[in-house]
């Protein structure tokens, strides 16, 4: 994991230092409310329907146990004891106080991290694969990237103040498990014929009102050029990105105006305008931050799995979780391990205090210190040694935290909707709860198998509906809530924005209608076919005819 | 960058003179234009135009920034002057894409704005102001930045050598304590700033049983929470009897000091020591920063005397090593420990009677070799 440098640390010190500054300004008067606004955002503070909310970043998802009990302590002290993971890799504390959030920055601080460009019109956090660095189908490990990507962007003088919000992520392998393609610049690391390192940039992606897929604009751009053609295309987007219109000010919207062809010929001229050498990654610098994310020193993997297999034989609920919550390791010997964070009727990407710390003590010991937010809002432990997971599994059990659902119907992503969030049309975690009751039954949910759900509480598409095989958006008509169903969406390498299936259901009709879509696909699929390969060959309409069968 | 105040109306009172009336006039001007206005023509007239007011139209509208970056590349050596609807916060960005002055809004503080200007000691990525970037400062050898630290706080007081050192390289610093005769005072003085600092104890197996009461006894006077005793790998196998001390004592300090420390060397990029020049022999010229063998060492100590040391004790009522009241001044390994006498070195009851004066873990492993070389000549 990478560890702050002094320049590291005192950056973030004066960025705290700059804040406190900012808020005092606020509290007299020398600045307007207008004017603190992004500011404060800058630095994650939200003002949400009931409370301020502070967004932290947790960088390319990584932790260690310090940071996840700094976390958990925040949660205890200046929360209600709990905190939210969010899609990006984030989390989000609900119920913190304005006074408190220098003191809380301060406890952030102290074990390397913050919450500078978790919001805003900036870059924010970088994101990728949960399984950087693990995954066997990776060209490189992109977590040294991002953390090159997470200081060039930190205060960059000339995009702080873009049309809009802005997103990166990088991943390493040909396979996305970062939704990379919903981003506004997605990079993926890949070699030339020569062998050379570079990225395949993407540009456009984005959700909320006007979801796009990222295109490819440059299919190879050389490691060295890196920051040349971020800053050519941020700067094309700064100089030209809408900002009459929030909802047109995203880069997806320019890249469509102006057409892929015409966008990428801007960015080219920009490009070629840049003097090329002080914009040059620097060399020693990548191969310093590459140092902090070698491998983990494994242990030789025994000849055979003595604990694991008599685990496998003897306990079906330790079995069922290695098939549901296991992602392989390159390393032999050894799994990363998904810790859902979606129990039955629970509130997706939550996890408590007391939960915080026990994955923290249990990183310590089974997991080298490390732990990775998912995508997925889950939590992972990357490096388990076979041997160790019936040992792990039980003190997960012990925790509350040991749901076999990973990967299936009930590993819901959802935002947090109208219960918190300021923007929402509707509830989304009551929606989830249902959904999650709804569809508990392990042997249903092994059936189903690999399908993706989300849930959005509006049109800005938190909760990546547009993207989820099946996805539910939230709307307000005259007052009521409704929910409109999507089909189709993936995040993926083959990534698609889901189609609107017809009129919106109300809430309590959502969970049946959803169980109802997943049982046609089990009538219908052919073997070997996930819910979305079936989905695709048939198209939508036997699942239409299956969630209006009813009404 | 200047800060210009309000009166000084540097944007306004400029003449409106179109890029087009420049064609035919040799006449140097200048010009004022939005943050959205087209870089590339006032570019090509570059060398006419003199200064340029660049106005910007709300705080949020961020394409000034880029059109000052994208001048300064393009070669645009004229005055840059910023206007219009800013903020103190903008200032440093200002300052970074080129700019040369920013002209404040009415009633705008300059005090606000000067502070908003020196808001970051420091920046990663390159921009038009051509500040070294931090990747470059990082490239700049450790040696330079223990020279750099040693001219900044040669003579500062202990306190703010070792808040220097807990400051600047959080997370990456341990101490290194012997729990010996002086050894409250450097624990205290980093106790004060932050008890939860690692403090590494090298466990040899063979220290005084009153040195590991008074270790338990410090750690919860001072509230010390993360003491860690290293201890010797494998000695069964390299000392199976025991002695290893009496035939070759450099191997003995070797296995239970030397490896045990480096072993958590990747943990930590700084050690804070308890040295003293007044301990004489290697150490009299101790300066308070130095780098061993690519680990910063911080001697917050260095130039104490022992009166200072004294006063300390009583001024905190610190408690002592047991073993003091004995006439042992400089504790360590009880094999290898005896009483010392006033008129001597604090250390010379140390190997007494062997030329050896360090067991190595401060001093660079060439230099131990050489050190073991020359006794064996």
């Amino acid at each position: 994991m990478y560890r702050y440098d002094e320049f590291d640390s005192r950056l973030v010190a004066e960025r705290i230092e700059q804040f406190s500054d900012q808020v005092a300004r606020r509290l007299d008067g020398r600045l307007t409310e207008d004017q603190f606004k992004p500011l404060r955002l800058m630095n994650g503070v939200y003002l949400q329907l009931h409370a301020y909310m502070l967004r932290v970043a947790i960088p390319y998802g990584e932790l260690n146990a310090a940071r996840l009990r700094a976390l958990a302590d925040i949660a205890r002290r200046y929360d209600k004891g709990y905190g939210h993971f969010t899609t990006r890799t984030n989390i989000q504390f609900n119920w913190p106080a304005l006074v408190d959030v220098p003191h809380i920055l301060k406890d952030l601080a102290r074990v390397e991290m913050h919450a500078i460009q978790t919001s805003g019109n900036c870059i924010r956090n970088v994101t990728t694969d949960a399984l950087a660095g693990i995954a066997a189908d990776e060209v490189e490990d992109p977590r040294p990237w991002c953390e090159l990507i997470r200081q060039w962007s930190t205060f960059h003088p000339e995009f702080t103040f873009l049309p809009r919000k802005f997103k990166i992520a990088v991943i390493g392998a040909p396979k996305d498990r970062a939704a990379m393609r919903t981003h506004d610049i997605g990079l993926e690391i890949v070699r030339d014929d020569t062998g050379a390192l570079g990225f395949r940039l993407f540009v456009g992606g984005g959700q909320g009102r006007l979801p796009h897929i990222a295109s490819e604009l440059k299919s190879f751009i050389p490691a060295e050029e890196l920051f040349a053609w971020l800053t050519a295309t941020l700067r094309v987007y700064n100089r030209h990105g809408r900002r009459d219109n929030i909802h047109k000010a995203r880069i997806k919207i320019l890249v469509a105006s102006l057409g892929l062809d015409a966008f990428r010929a801007e960015v080219e001229e920009a490009f070629a305008a840049l003097p090329k050498a002080p914009l040059a990654v620097p060399e020693a610098e990548v191969e310093r931050i590459k140092a902090y994310f070698a491998p983990r020193p494994y242990a030789a993997a025994p000849p055979r799995f003595a604990a694991f297999d008599r685990a496998l034989m003897t306990d079906p609920a330790f079995a069922r979780w290695t098939r549901n919550n296991l992602r392989p390791h390159k390393q032999p010997g050894y799994a990363a391990v998904v810790i859902s964070l979606k129990p039955v009727g629970g509130v997706p990407g939550d996890a408590t205090a007391e939960q915080m710390d026990r994955v923290a003590d249990l990183a310590e010991r089974f997991s080298f210190d490390q732990v990775r937010v998912t995508y997925e809002q889950n939590l992972l432990l990357p490096h388990v040694a076979m041997d160790d997971l019936p040992e792990l599994h039980a003190a997960l059990g012990r925790a509350g935290l040991a749901e076999a659902n990973a990967g299936l119907a009930a590993d819901i992503i959802s935002c947090p909707g109208l219960d918190y969030c300021s923007l929402a049309n509707a509830r989304s975690i009551p929606v989830a709860q249902a959904l999650s009751e709804r569809l508990s039954d392990p042997v249903f949910q092994d059936a189903v198998g690999e399908v993706r759900i989300n849930i959005s509480g509006c049109i800005n598409a938190c909760g990546h509906h547009h993207v989820g095989h099946i996805g539910i958006l939230g709307v307000d008509k005259q007052g009521e809530e409704f929910y409109q169903i999507t089909l189709g969406g993936s995040p993926d390498e083959t990534a698609s924005i889901g189609q609107i299936v017809g009129k919106g259901l109300p809430g309590e009709a959502v969970a049946p209608a959803i169980e109802r879509v997943l049982k046609a696909y089990l009538a219908r699929r052919d073997a070997g076919e996930r819910f979305i390969d079936t989905l695709r060959r048939l198209g939508a309409d036997p699942f239409k005819e299956a969630i209006y069968e009813a009404a | 960058m200047r800060l210009l105040e309000a009166g000084e109306r540097f944007g306004a009172d400029l003449p409106e003179i179109g890029l087009d009336e420049l064609a035919g006039s040799n006449a140097i001007v200048a010009l004022r234009a939005g943050g959205e206005t087209e870089a590339a023509p006032i570019l090509a007239a570059r060398e006419r135009i003199g200064r340029l007011v660049v106005a910007f139209s709300g705080f949020k509208d961020g394409r000034g920034f880029s059109l000052a970056a994208i001048l300064r590349e393009g070669g645009f050596q004229g005055e840059l002057i910023a206007t219009g609807d800013l903020i103190p916060d903008h200032a440093p960005m200002l300052a970074r894409c080129g700019f040369d002055a920013a002209e404040l809004p009415v009633g705008a503080s300059v005090e606000d704005w000067r502070r908003a200007l020196g808001s970051f000691s420091a920046a990663y990525q390159p921009a038009a102001d051509h500040a070294a970037t931090v990747w470059a400062r990082r490239g700049a050898p450790l040696k330079a930045q223990v020279e750099a630290l040693n001219a900044e706080l040669r003579d500062a007081p202990a306190s703010e050598i070792v808040q220097a050192a807990l400051t600047r390289f959080p997370g990456r610093v341990a101490v290194l304590s012997s729990f010996g005769a002086e050894a409250a005072v450097g624990l205290h003085l980093v106790a004060e700033q932050d008890a939860s600092v690692p403090v590494l104890f090298l466990d040899t197996d063979r220290h005084f049983i009153p040195t590991l009461d008074y270790r338990d006894q410090l750690t919860e006077r001072l509230g010390l929470t993360d003491v860690r005793s290293l201890r010797p790998v494998e000695a069964e196998t390299h000392d199976p009897k025991g002695d290893l001390w009496r035939s070759n004592p450099d191997a003995c300090c070797d296995l239970r000091k030397v490896k045990p420390l480096a072993s958590v060397r990747p943990d930590f990029d700084v050690l804070i020591t308890g040295r003293k020049r007044i301990h004489g022999g290697t150490r009299l010229r101790l300066p308070p920063f130095e780098l061993v063998e690519g680990q910063i060492r911080v001697n917050p100590l260095a130039n104490w005397s022992t009166d200072e040391i004294e006063a300390y004790f009583d001024a905190n009522t610190l408690p002592r090593h047991p073993l003091t009241q004995g006439g042992y001044r400089s504790i360590g390994c009880w094999p290898c420990t005896q009483p010392s006498s006033e008129d001597e070195d604090a250390r010379a009851g140390r190997w007494k009677g062997l030329d050896k004066t360090e067991c190595g873990i401060h001093m660079p492993s060439r230099w131990v070799a050489e050190e073991i070389a020359r006794r064996a000549s």
